[in-house]
Protein backbone atom coordinates (compact mmCIF):
# COMPACT_ATOMS: atom_id res chain seq x y z
CA UNK A 1 0.00 0.00 0.00
CA UNK A 2 1.05 3.46 -0.85
CA UNK A 3 1.64 6.22 1.81
CA UNK A 4 -1.05 8.67 1.53
CA UNK A 5 0.46 12.03 0.28
CA UNK A 6 -0.09 14.99 2.67
CA UNK A 7 -1.34 18.49 0.59
CA UNK A 8 -1.56 21.92 3.28
CA UNK A 9 -4.26 23.88 1.95
CA UNK A 10 -4.21 27.61 2.84
CA UNK A 11 -7.30 30.14 2.31
CA UNK A 12 -8.67 32.62 4.36
CA UNK A 13 -12.11 32.42 2.82
CA UNK A 14 -13.76 29.15 4.18
CA UNK A 15 -16.04 28.17 2.23
CA UNK A 16 -13.04 28.10 -0.35
CA UNK A 17 -11.06 25.90 2.46
CA UNK A 18 -13.73 23.27 3.01
CA UNK A 19 -14.73 23.19 -0.75
CA UNK A 20 -10.61 22.27 -1.89
CA UNK A 21 -10.32 20.28 1.54
CA UNK A 22 -13.19 18.32 1.44
CA UNK A 23 -12.47 17.43 -2.44
CA UNK A 24 -9.16 16.40 -1.61
CA UNK A 25 -9.69 14.05 1.62
CA UNK A 26 -12.01 12.24 -1.12
CA UNK A 27 -9.06 11.76 -3.75
CA UNK A 28 -7.24 10.07 -0.56
CA UNK A 29 -4.69 12.79 0.20
CA UNK A 30 -3.68 13.79 3.70
CA UNK A 31 -4.94 17.35 4.38
CA UNK A 32 -3.69 20.04 6.55
CA UNK A 33 -5.01 23.51 6.61
CA UNK A 34 -4.72 27.24 7.67
CA UNK A 35 -7.18 29.83 7.30
CA UNK A 36 -3.93 32.10 7.55
CA UNK A 37 -0.47 32.82 6.54
CA UNK A 38 0.69 32.93 10.03
CA UNK A 39 -0.48 29.65 11.38
CA UNK A 40 0.26 28.15 7.29
CA UNK A 41 3.91 28.85 8.27
CA UNK A 42 3.78 27.04 11.69
CA UNK A 43 2.40 24.26 9.98
CA UNK A 44 5.33 24.14 7.57
CA UNK A 45 7.88 24.39 10.27
CA UNK A 46 6.52 21.53 12.58
CA UNK A 47 5.17 19.39 9.10
CA UNK A 48 8.22 20.18 6.70
CA UNK A 49 8.72 16.56 6.58
CA UNK A 50 5.56 15.07 5.83
CA UNK A 51 4.18 18.16 3.34
CA UNK A 52 4.40 17.38 -0.46
CA UNK A 53 2.33 20.07 -1.47
CA UNK A 54 1.28 22.93 -1.11
CA UNK A 55 -2.22 24.82 -2.49
CA UNK A 56 -2.19 28.81 -1.05
CA UNK A 57 -4.72 31.73 -1.51
CA UNK A 58 -2.72 35.12 -2.91
CA UNK A 59 -4.26 37.71 -1.08
CA UNK A 60 -5.05 37.27 2.56
CA UNK A 61 -4.50 39.73 5.51
CA UNK A 62 -1.47 39.63 7.40
CA UNK A 63 0.92 37.10 5.75
CA UNK A 64 0.15 36.89 1.76
CA UNK A 65 0.37 33.94 -0.43
CA UNK A 66 3.04 35.66 -2.26
CA UNK A 67 4.70 35.92 1.28
CA UNK A 68 4.15 32.01 1.60
CA UNK A 69 5.32 31.10 -1.43
CA UNK A 70 8.92 33.27 -0.92
CA UNK A 71 9.49 32.01 2.24
CA UNK A 72 8.50 28.12 1.45
CA UNK A 73 10.54 28.33 -1.72
CA UNK A 74 13.44 29.92 -0.13
CA UNK A 75 13.26 27.20 3.16
CA UNK A 76 12.17 24.01 1.37
CA UNK A 77 12.92 24.33 -2.31
CA UNK A 78 11.31 20.90 -3.29
CA UNK A 79 7.99 21.73 -2.18
CA UNK A 80 5.48 22.68 -5.40
CA UNK A 81 3.04 25.55 -4.84
CA UNK A 82 -0.03 25.89 -6.17
CA UNK A 83 -1.22 29.37 -6.15
CA UNK A 84 -5.06 29.95 -6.49
CA UNK A 85 -6.40 33.61 -6.75
CA UNK A 86 -9.49 36.15 -7.70
CA UNK A 87 -7.50 39.39 -7.66
CA UNK A 88 -6.61 39.78 -11.45
CA UNK A 89 -2.90 40.25 -12.99
CA UNK A 90 -0.41 42.02 -9.86
CA UNK A 91 -0.98 39.02 -7.47
CA UNK A 92 -0.82 36.62 -10.23
CA UNK A 93 3.00 38.04 -11.37
CA UNK A 94 4.09 38.45 -8.27
CA UNK A 95 3.35 34.94 -7.66
CA UNK A 96 4.98 33.90 -10.64
CA UNK A 97 8.02 35.95 -9.23
CA UNK A 98 8.13 34.05 -5.92
CA UNK A 99 8.43 31.30 -8.26
CA UNK A 100 4.73 29.77 -7.56
CA UNK A 101 5.12 26.42 -10.00
CA UNK A 102 1.14 26.95 -11.36
CA UNK A 103 -1.26 30.06 -10.82
CA UNK A 104 -4.62 29.58 -11.06
CA UNK A 105 -6.93 32.33 -11.17
CA UNK A 106 -10.64 31.52 -9.37
CA UNK A 107 -13.26 29.94 -10.08
CA UNK A 108 -11.46 27.17 -11.34
CA UNK A 109 -12.51 23.10 -11.66
CA UNK A 110 -11.35 21.09 -8.74
CA UNK A 111 -11.01 18.15 -11.37
CA UNK A 112 -8.35 20.31 -13.03
CA UNK A 113 -6.58 21.17 -9.75
CA UNK A 114 -6.78 17.41 -9.12
CA UNK A 115 -4.69 17.27 -12.45
CA UNK A 116 -2.66 20.15 -11.71
CA UNK A 117 -1.73 18.49 -8.14
CA UNK A 118 -0.82 14.93 -9.89
CA UNK A 119 1.19 16.25 -12.42
CA UNK A 120 2.89 18.60 -9.99
CA UNK A 121 3.50 15.06 -7.60
CA UNK A 122 4.50 13.21 -10.09
CA UNK A 123 7.21 15.26 -11.31
CA UNK A 124 8.72 15.44 -7.40
CA UNK B 1 18.93 48.63 22.12
CA UNK B 2 15.57 48.44 20.48
CA UNK B 3 12.73 49.31 22.38
CA UNK B 4 10.76 46.57 22.95
CA UNK B 5 7.22 45.56 21.86
CA UNK B 6 5.41 46.48 25.54
CA UNK B 7 1.85 44.40 25.47
CA UNK B 8 -0.11 40.84 26.79
CA UNK B 9 -2.99 41.15 24.45
CA UNK B 10 -3.46 38.90 22.25
CA UNK B 11 -3.17 41.25 19.24
CA UNK B 12 0.47 42.20 20.70
CA UNK B 13 1.31 38.54 21.31
CA UNK B 14 0.32 37.52 17.58
CA UNK B 15 2.72 40.45 16.06
CA UNK B 16 5.53 39.21 18.11
CA UNK B 17 5.20 36.04 16.72
CA UNK B 18 4.68 37.15 13.04
CA UNK B 19 7.89 39.39 13.90
CA UNK B 20 10.14 36.43 14.54
CA UNK B 21 8.37 33.89 11.36
CA UNK B 22 9.18 36.92 8.97
CA UNK B 23 11.88 39.33 10.20
CA UNK B 24 14.54 36.91 8.82
CA UNK B 25 12.79 36.72 4.93
CA UNK B 26 13.80 40.32 3.62
CA UNK B 27 9.76 40.68 2.15
CA UNK B 28 8.18 43.48 1.92
CA UNK B 29 5.97 44.88 4.81
CA UNK B 30 3.35 47.47 5.17
CA UNK B 31 2.35 48.55 8.89
CA UNK B 32 -0.73 50.11 9.61
CA UNK B 33 -2.56 51.31 12.53
CA UNK B 34 -3.65 54.78 13.74
CA UNK B 35 -0.85 57.89 14.64
CA UNK B 36 1.32 56.82 17.85
CA UNK B 37 0.42 52.67 18.01
CA UNK B 38 3.57 52.15 17.90
CA UNK B 39 4.54 51.78 13.78
CA UNK B 40 8.06 52.46 14.04
CA UNK B 41 8.61 49.96 17.52
CA UNK B 42 7.41 47.51 15.01
CA UNK B 43 9.71 48.51 12.05
CA UNK B 44 12.54 48.14 14.41
CA UNK B 45 11.86 45.27 16.40
CA UNK B 46 11.48 43.68 12.68
CA UNK B 47 14.88 44.97 12.06
CA UNK B 48 16.25 43.91 15.23
CA UNK B 49 15.46 40.34 14.68
CA UNK B 50 16.33 40.08 10.94
CA UNK B 51 19.77 38.90 10.19
CA UNK B 52 20.43 42.89 8.89
CA UNK B 53 20.54 44.29 12.53
CA UNK B 54 24.29 45.49 12.06
CA UNK B 55 23.59 47.22 9.10
CA UNK B 56 22.04 50.98 8.84
CA UNK B 57 18.31 51.53 10.09
CA UNK B 58 17.52 54.20 7.62
CA UNK B 59 14.00 56.89 8.32
CA UNK B 60 12.09 58.71 5.57
CA UNK B 61 9.23 60.49 6.63
CA UNK B 62 7.73 60.67 3.28
CA UNK B 63 4.72 63.47 4.77
CA UNK B 64 7.33 65.39 5.51
CA UNK B 65 9.15 66.78 2.60
CA UNK B 66 7.75 68.36 -0.37
CA UNK B 67 7.80 66.22 -3.27
CA UNK B 68 11.29 67.31 -4.96
CA UNK B 69 12.87 66.96 -2.17
CA UNK B 70 11.80 63.61 -0.90
CA UNK B 71 12.67 62.36 -4.31
CA UNK B 72 16.65 63.64 -3.59
CA UNK B 73 16.81 62.34 -0.27
CA UNK B 74 15.50 59.08 -1.24
CA UNK B 75 17.84 58.62 -4.48
CA UNK B 76 20.32 61.54 -3.75
CA UNK B 77 21.91 63.23 -6.78
CA UNK B 78 24.57 64.10 -8.78
CA UNK B 79 26.62 67.75 -8.83
CA UNK B 80 25.06 69.71 -10.96
CA UNK B 81 21.83 67.81 -11.46
CA UNK B 82 20.11 70.71 -10.13
CA UNK B 83 20.67 74.70 -9.49
CA UNK B 84 22.21 74.63 -5.93
CA UNK B 85 23.26 70.78 -6.52
CA UNK B 86 26.95 72.28 -5.71
CA UNK B 87 28.48 68.53 -4.54
CA UNK B 88 26.95 64.74 -4.91
CA UNK B 89 25.09 63.50 -2.27
CA UNK B 90 23.77 60.07 -1.22
CA UNK B 91 20.60 59.39 -1.01
CA UNK B 92 18.80 56.92 1.29
CA UNK B 93 18.64 53.92 -0.48
CA UNK B 94 22.45 53.90 -0.76
CA UNK B 95 22.70 54.52 2.71
CA UNK B 96 20.50 52.08 3.53
CA UNK B 97 22.23 49.36 1.35
CA UNK B 98 22.12 45.79 2.81
CA UNK B 99 19.59 47.46 5.48
CA UNK B 100 16.22 48.46 6.42
CA UNK B 101 14.35 51.61 4.81
CA UNK B 102 11.63 52.63 6.82
CA UNK B 103 9.21 54.67 4.52
CA UNK B 104 6.93 56.64 7.16
CA UNK B 105 3.27 58.23 5.81
CA UNK B 106 3.85 55.50 2.76
CA UNK B 107 0.46 56.84 1.80
CA UNK B 108 1.38 60.78 1.76
CA UNK B 109 3.98 59.58 -1.40
CA UNK B 110 3.22 61.24 -4.50
CA UNK B 111 1.69 59.40 -7.42
CA UNK B 112 5.03 59.96 -9.66
CA UNK B 113 7.51 59.18 -7.21
CA UNK B 114 5.83 56.16 -6.25
CA UNK B 115 6.45 54.97 -10.05
CA UNK B 116 9.76 55.67 -8.91
CA UNK B 117 9.80 53.65 -5.75
CA UNK B 118 7.78 50.59 -7.98
CA UNK B 119 10.49 50.74 -10.25
CA UNK B 120 13.38 49.90 -7.68
CA UNK B 121 11.13 47.53 -5.93
CA UNK B 122 10.78 45.13 -9.25
CA UNK B 123 14.68 45.76 -10.44
CA UNK B 124 16.60 46.50 -7.16
CA UNK B 125 18.13 49.24 -9.05
CA UNK B 126 17.83 53.18 -9.33
CA UNK B 127 19.20 56.13 -10.62
CA UNK B 128 20.55 59.23 -8.40
CA UNK B 129 19.07 62.89 -9.63
CA UNK B 130 21.15 64.07 -12.91
CA UNK B 131 22.62 60.29 -13.25
CA UNK B 132 22.07 57.82 -16.36
CA UNK B 133 23.66 55.08 -14.64
CA UNK B 134 21.15 53.15 -12.72
CA UNK B 135 22.56 52.05 -8.65
CA UNK B 136 22.05 48.15 -7.63
CA UNK B 137 20.75 48.40 -4.02
CA UNK B 138 20.24 45.80 -1.52
CA UNK B 139 17.36 47.59 0.64
CA UNK B 140 14.83 45.76 2.73
CA UNK B 141 11.90 48.40 2.83
CA UNK B 142 9.51 48.23 5.27
CA UNK B 143 6.54 50.92 5.52
CA UNK B 144 3.61 52.45 7.41
CA UNK B 145 0.99 54.42 6.84
CA UNK B 146 -2.08 55.90 9.03
CA UNK B 147 -4.22 55.35 5.59
CA UNK B 148 -6.11 52.93 4.48
CA UNK B 149 -3.63 52.49 1.30
CA UNK B 150 -7.23 50.09 -0.45
CA UNK B 151 -9.28 53.26 0.01
CA UNK B 152 -6.08 55.22 -1.34
CA UNK B 153 -6.61 53.13 -4.29
CA UNK B 154 -9.73 53.80 -5.17
CA UNK B 155 -9.29 57.53 -4.69
CA UNK B 156 -6.54 57.23 -7.57
CA UNK B 157 -4.08 58.52 -5.19
CA UNK B 158 -2.06 55.14 -4.81
CA UNK B 159 -0.70 52.62 -7.12
CA UNK B 160 -2.78 49.35 -7.37
CA UNK B 161 0.87 47.27 -8.47
CA UNK B 162 2.71 49.01 -5.70
CA UNK B 163 0.21 48.65 -3.38
CA UNK B 164 0.19 44.61 -3.94
CA UNK B 165 4.64 45.00 -4.26
CA UNK B 166 4.63 46.61 -0.62
CA UNK B 167 1.77 44.41 1.22
CA UNK B 168 3.88 41.01 0.81
CA UNK B 169 3.11 41.51 4.74
CA UNK B 170 1.01 43.48 6.62
CA UNK B 171 1.01 44.43 10.41
CA UNK B 172 -1.86 45.92 11.87
CA UNK B 173 -1.27 47.52 15.12
CA UNK B 174 -4.94 48.08 16.64
CA UNK B 175 -5.53 51.05 18.99
CA UNK B 176 -4.53 51.35 22.61
CA UNK B 177 -8.37 51.76 23.26
CA UNK B 178 -9.36 48.35 21.80
CA UNK B 179 -6.50 46.81 24.15
CA UNK B 180 -6.70 48.27 27.10
CA UNK B 181 -4.90 45.65 28.96
CA UNK B 182 -1.65 46.64 27.53
CA UNK B 183 -2.09 50.01 29.16
CA UNK B 184 -0.21 48.72 32.73
CA UNK B 185 2.61 46.89 31.16
CA UNK B 186 3.28 50.42 29.31
CA UNK B 187 2.78 52.39 32.36
CA UNK B 188 5.14 50.27 34.10
CA UNK B 189 7.71 50.33 31.13
CA UNK B 190 7.43 53.79 30.42
CA UNK B 191 7.85 54.62 34.63
CA UNK B 192 11.02 52.81 34.54
CA UNK B 193 12.09 54.63 31.59
CA UNK B 194 11.62 57.84 32.92
CA UNK B 195 12.57 57.03 36.53
CA UNK B 196 16.33 56.13 34.76
CA UNK B 197 16.53 59.43 32.63
CA UNK B 198 15.48 61.59 35.60
CA UNK B 199 16.97 60.09 38.50
CA UNK B 200 15.85 62.44 40.91
CA UNK B 201 12.51 62.01 40.44
CA UNK B 202 10.55 58.63 42.82
CA UNK B 203 8.01 57.56 40.15
CA UNK B 204 5.56 55.13 41.78
CA UNK B 205 2.88 53.09 39.94
CA UNK B 206 -0.47 54.74 39.30
CA UNK B 207 -2.66 52.91 42.67
CA UNK B 208 -5.43 50.54 40.91
CA UNK B 209 -7.72 53.34 41.09
CA UNK B 210 -5.93 55.31 38.98
CA UNK B 211 -4.67 52.44 36.70
CA UNK B 212 -9.06 51.49 35.88
CA UNK B 213 -8.94 55.16 35.01
CA UNK B 214 -6.14 55.01 32.68
CA UNK B 215 -7.47 52.12 31.06
CA UNK B 216 -10.97 53.33 30.79
CA UNK B 217 -9.85 56.27 29.08
CA UNK B 218 -9.84 56.44 25.38
CA UNK B 219 -6.45 57.34 24.06
CA UNK B 220 -7.06 59.03 20.64
CA UNK B 221 -3.19 59.78 20.85
CA UNK B 222 -2.62 56.26 21.36
CA UNK B 223 1.05 55.12 23.00
CA UNK B 224 2.31 58.61 22.44
CA UNK B 225 -0.48 60.34 24.68
CA UNK B 226 0.42 58.19 26.78
CA UNK B 227 3.59 58.79 27.22
CA UNK B 228 2.95 62.56 26.76
CA UNK B 229 0.92 62.34 30.00
CA UNK B 230 3.61 60.42 32.06
CA UNK B 231 6.37 62.73 30.93
CA UNK B 232 3.55 65.68 31.92
CA UNK B 233 2.98 64.67 34.75
CA UNK B 234 6.66 64.00 35.92
CA UNK B 235 7.34 67.01 35.46
CA UNK B 236 4.08 68.76 37.34
CA UNK B 237 4.54 66.69 40.53
CA UNK B 238 5.11 63.62 42.17
CA UNK B 239 3.07 60.74 41.50
CA UNK B 240 1.02 60.96 44.74
CA UNK B 241 -0.73 64.03 43.22
CA UNK B 242 -0.82 62.68 40.19
CA UNK B 243 -2.90 59.77 40.97
CA UNK B 244 -4.93 62.21 43.40
CA UNK B 245 -5.65 64.50 40.35
CA UNK B 246 -6.11 61.42 37.57
CA UNK B 247 -9.50 59.90 39.94
CA UNK B 248 -10.85 63.67 40.22
CA UNK B 249 -9.37 64.65 36.88
CA UNK B 250 -12.71 66.20 35.37
CA UNK B 251 -13.20 64.58 31.69
CA UNK B 252 -13.60 68.24 30.20
CA UNK B 253 -9.68 68.84 31.04
CA UNK B 254 -8.77 65.56 29.73
CA UNK B 255 -6.75 66.24 26.90
CA UNK B 256 -9.04 65.29 23.86
CA UNK B 257 -12.39 65.90 21.93
CA UNK B 258 -14.82 63.32 21.50
CA UNK B 259 -14.22 63.76 17.33
CA UNK B 260 -11.00 62.32 17.75
CA UNK B 261 -12.29 59.07 18.83
CA UNK B 262 -14.44 58.79 15.65
CA UNK B 263 -12.98 59.24 12.38
CA UNK B 264 -14.44 62.04 11.06
CA UNK B 265 -16.88 61.59 8.28
CA UNK B 266 -18.24 64.10 6.33
CA UNK B 267 -21.19 63.53 8.13
CA UNK B 268 -19.71 63.81 11.60
CA UNK B 269 -17.20 66.74 10.71
CA UNK B 270 -17.44 69.17 13.32
CA UNK B 271 -18.80 72.74 11.67
CA UNK B 272 -16.88 75.54 13.03
CA UNK B 273 -19.75 76.92 14.82
CA UNK B 274 -19.83 73.65 17.33
CA UNK B 275 -16.29 75.00 18.20
CA UNK B 276 -17.78 77.97 20.23
CA UNK B 277 -19.93 75.69 22.18
CA UNK B 278 -18.50 75.88 26.04
CA UNK B 279 -15.53 73.86 27.22
CA UNK B 280 -17.80 73.05 30.66
CA UNK B 281 -21.22 73.67 31.55
CA UNK B 282 -20.87 75.53 34.74
CA UNK B 283 -23.68 75.02 35.81
CA UNK B 284 -24.36 71.68 35.75
CA UNK B 285 -21.39 70.69 37.90
CA UNK B 286 -19.44 69.38 35.21
CA UNK B 287 -16.95 72.10 35.81
CA UNK B 288 -13.51 71.71 37.10
CA UNK B 289 -12.68 71.86 40.78
CA UNK B 290 -11.77 74.71 41.91
CA UNK B 291 -8.46 73.69 43.21
CA UNK B 292 -8.24 72.72 39.32
CA UNK B 293 -8.70 76.10 37.94
CA UNK B 294 -6.32 77.60 35.20
CA UNK B 295 -6.98 80.56 33.31
CA UNK B 296 -3.91 79.93 31.47
CA UNK B 297 -4.84 75.92 31.14
CA UNK B 298 -8.01 76.74 30.38
CA UNK B 299 -7.33 79.15 27.54
CA UNK B 300 -5.06 76.66 26.08
CA UNK B 301 -7.57 74.06 25.98
CA UNK B 302 -9.61 76.19 24.74
CA UNK B 303 -7.56 77.11 21.75
CA UNK B 304 -6.73 74.05 20.99
CA UNK B 305 -9.82 72.51 20.83
CA UNK B 306 -11.11 75.41 18.16
CA UNK B 307 -8.23 74.95 16.09
CA UNK B 308 -8.71 71.13 16.42
CA UNK B 309 -12.06 71.52 15.03
CA UNK B 310 -10.86 74.28 12.08
CA UNK B 311 -7.93 71.79 11.11
CA UNK B 312 -10.27 68.68 11.38
CA UNK B 313 -13.43 70.51 9.29
CA UNK B 314 -10.27 71.88 6.27
CA UNK B 315 -8.54 68.80 6.15
CA UNK B 316 -12.30 67.02 5.73
CA UNK B 317 -13.04 69.29 2.90
CA UNK B 318 -9.71 68.81 1.42
CA UNK B 319 -9.45 64.88 1.36
CA UNK B 320 -6.77 65.32 3.93
CA UNK B 321 -4.85 66.69 1.19
CA UNK B 322 -2.24 68.20 3.76
CA UNK B 323 -0.55 70.77 1.31
CA UNK B 324 -4.14 72.58 0.06
CA UNK B 325 -5.52 72.69 3.88
CA UNK B 326 -2.17 74.69 4.96
CA UNK B 327 -2.45 76.77 1.58
CA UNK B 328 -5.94 77.51 3.11
CA UNK B 329 -5.48 77.85 6.69
CA UNK B 330 -2.07 79.99 5.93
CA UNK B 331 -0.06 78.16 7.91
CA UNK B 332 2.82 76.54 6.98
CA UNK B 333 3.27 72.56 5.62
CA UNK B 334 5.83 72.08 8.73
CA UNK B 335 2.99 73.70 11.29
CA UNK B 336 0.50 72.09 10.26
CA UNK B 337 2.06 68.63 10.24
CA UNK B 338 2.97 69.49 13.59
CA UNK B 339 -0.60 70.42 15.33
CA UNK B 340 -1.80 67.49 13.74
CA UNK B 341 0.12 65.23 15.40
CA UNK B 342 -0.12 67.76 19.00
CA UNK B 343 -3.93 67.92 18.85
CA UNK B 344 -4.08 64.43 17.85
CA UNK B 345 -6.18 64.76 14.77
CA UNK B 346 -6.54 61.66 13.30
CA UNK B 347 -7.39 60.87 9.76
CA UNK B 348 -10.25 59.12 8.23
CA UNK B 349 -10.15 54.71 7.90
Amino acid sequence: MTKQQTILVIDDNEDVLTTITQFLSQKNFTILSASNGLDALKICETEKEAIDLIITDLVMPSISGVAIISIVKEKYPNIPIVAITGWGEHPESLAAEAKADIVMEKPFDLSHLHNIIKKLLDGK
Amino acid sequence: MVIPLIGVSQSIERIRELIKHVADTGLNIVITGESGVGKEVVAQNLYYHSPRKTKPFVKVNCAALPDGLLESELFGFERGAFTGAERKKRGKFELAHQGVLFLDEIGDMSFPLQAKLLHVLQSGEFAPLGSEKEVKTDTWIIAATNNELEKNIKTGNFREDLYYRLNIIKIFIPPLRKRPEDIPPLVDYYIEQYTSQFDNKQLLRPNSQAMDRLMAYHWPGNIRELQNILKRFLVICDWDEITDELINRPVSLVDTTPTSITTPSPASTPSLAEASEPLFDFNDGNAPELDAFSLKEIRKKALDKVEKQAIEYVLDKTGWNRSKASKILKISYKTLLYKISDLNIIPPR
